[in-house]
């Protein structure tokens, strides 16, 4: 049973309901759904939750396109694309969605190229007149064991290559996203080192609490345009669904500053936090993740007097 | 055990719902439909159409954004639901998702085929959390359910992760790249979004 939760809170039913899983994995899944209740409830309450999502990003079609849709789509329901999805049953139980579709496209694809050399096994005239003569007959299945096995080379050959394409476009996506990544972050850079050689900033350094001693961060506050940009040294790590958040103190009156992105409390960089207009300390306190309307002051974590 | 996969326990509270359930969620129209389907009822394609159409454009034309080519792929969606129809196992999961993931699967295909694919791409990405920081573009339908609740529900940076996972097609490990956060960080915001999604059901 505990197997099971662990199963569970792995991720793995939210990658396979997001399609971002090998097929192997997949049947896994389906496995697993089908032997235990539990895993199937979560999985399609998974499901339900990205349904709804889908949902919500429900778009009205421009006008004239249900005419043109329907129209197109009820013309091609008995093209003869619709010879292809024979054998549902000769077709693994535990495939699933992904792996049926592109089966689809691809026996519609492959049919050209193995139909041919197939056809004989189910049309036994040309054989038939087996005149006793084993020399035909096994030159018959030689031949068509060759056939066969120049299909099969084919479409494998095919895959590969249609998996190098794939390949390559991964590559160059990576490396644009990789460079498009070192201009953002050569961006924010330059924005920090303007900040922190600005002398109209401030800097409140925040000291740890009872509670977290070795907290440590400081603010920069610029009394000319009320600016504040939170700089991290160390803060204790926090679950995905807590955040720590900002609170400037005004005569004693607590002033949300905004909660603090996840890269900023690991001290990736500076963050520029809400507007304050006037304060004389700063705090920090962890909340739900979102932020609160009022600190949770047994939370305070780190804070300093300007 | 599959065969009502909680069928009585999902309604929405606190969503406004304004005439008909969200198709999102099982429904006895829904398996009329899988029915007439399996039967080869081609008059049903048209029911089809008006029950799922705008769910289904919304997500193709997140993924492929423009209009022409989101018509395209849903021309192209319903036809491979219709011919593909036999594959469909209901044990498995509803059909909207099974529709939504063939949709999702030609979209990206869709996108991917384009020679100006890296480029479209990453330009999106300096903005991509800008973008999400905005409110909703205007062609989302206000008085569809959920929107809101959703962008009350989860923070941008949710919202950001599950809409590069659901609309663009990435793995968790390009959006761990892409964002520049550990795998790991990038798994539990997914599961924490998914499960706040999905106390909005039931």
């Amino acid at each position: 049973m505990q197997d099971i939760q662990a199963y569970i809170e792995s991720g793995i039913l939210e990658l396979y309901a997001l399609g971002d899983l090998s097929s192997a994995e997949r049947a896994e899944v389906e496995a697993q759904a089908a032997r235990h209740p539990a895993v199937r409830q979560e999985l399609t309450q998974v499901q339900a939750a990205l349904g709804l999502y889908a949902e919500a990003h429900a778009i009205t079609p421009p006008a004239g396109m249900r005419e043109r849709v329907l129209g197109h789509v009820l013309a091609n329901l008995n093209s003869p694309v619709a010879e292809t999805p024979a054998t549902p049953a000769s077709r693994p139980a535990t495939s699933s969605l992904r792996a049926d579709v592109d089966e689809l496209v691809q026996s519609r694809h492959a049919e050209t190229t193995t139909s041919t050399p197939v056809l004989p096994l189910n049309a036994p005239e040309p054989v038939a007149p087996a005149r006793s003569s084993g020399w035909a007959i096994a030159a018959s299945v030689a031949l068509l064991l060759s056939l066969v096995g120049n299909a099969l080379l084919y479409n494998n050959w095919q895959q590969a290559n249609g998996e190098l394409v794939a390949l390559q476009n991964d590559n160059a996506r990576i490396a644009a996203a990789t460079q498009a990544n070192y201009r953002q972050q050569l961006g924010a850079m330059q924005e920090q080192n303007a900040i922190l050689r600005n002398d109209e900033f401030r800097a409140v350094a925040l000291a740890g609490t009872k509670a977290a001693p070795a907290a440590k961060a400081r603010v920069l506050y610029n009394l000319a345009t009320k600016a504040v940009y939170v700089d991290v040294k160390n803060l204790p790590a926090l679950p995905a669904d807590k955040q720590y958040q900002l609170w400037a103190l005004d005569n004693g009156k607590p002033v949300d500053a905004g909660t603090l992105a996840v890269g900023t409390a690991a001290g990736d960089s500076l963050q520029h936090m809400k507007d304050i207009a006037s304060a004389q300390a700063f705090a920090m306190t962890v909340e739900p993740a979102g932020g609160s309307v009022n600190p949770t002051l047994s939370t305070m974590t780190v804070m300093g007097a300007i | 055990m599959a065969a009502s996969p909680g069928c009585c326990h999902f309604h929405l509270s606190g969503i406004p719902v304004s005439d008909s359930p969200p198709i999102s969620l099982p429904s006895a129209a829904e398996e009329a439909l899988v029915e007439r389907l399996r039967a080869r009822d081609e008059a049903a394609m048209t029911e089809f159409y008006d029950r799922y159409a705008a769910a289904l454009y919304g997500v193709i034309f997140r993924i492929v954004k423009a209009e022409d080519e989101a018509e395209d792929v849903l021309q192209e969606a319903m036809v491979k639901i219709w011919h593909a129809f036999a594959s469909y196992d209901a044990s498995k999961g509803r059909l909207f998702t099974w529709v939504v993931n063939i949709c999702r699967n030609l979209s990206i295909d869709k996108i991917r085929s384009r020679q100006h694919r890296v480029g479209s791409r990453t330009m999106g990405l300096d903005d991509s959390l800008t973008a999400q920081r905005q409110a909703a573009p205007a062609t989302f339908r206000p008085e569809h359910i959920g929107l809101q609740e959703i962008t009350q529900t989860l923070i941008p940076e949710q919202r950001q992760i599950i809409d590069l996972l659901y609309f663009e097609g990435y793995t968790q490990s390009e959006v761990a790249e892409e964002l520049d956060l550990p795998l790991g960080t990038v798994k539990t915001r997914a599961r924490t979004a998914i499960k706040l999604l999905s106390k909005l059901i039931r």
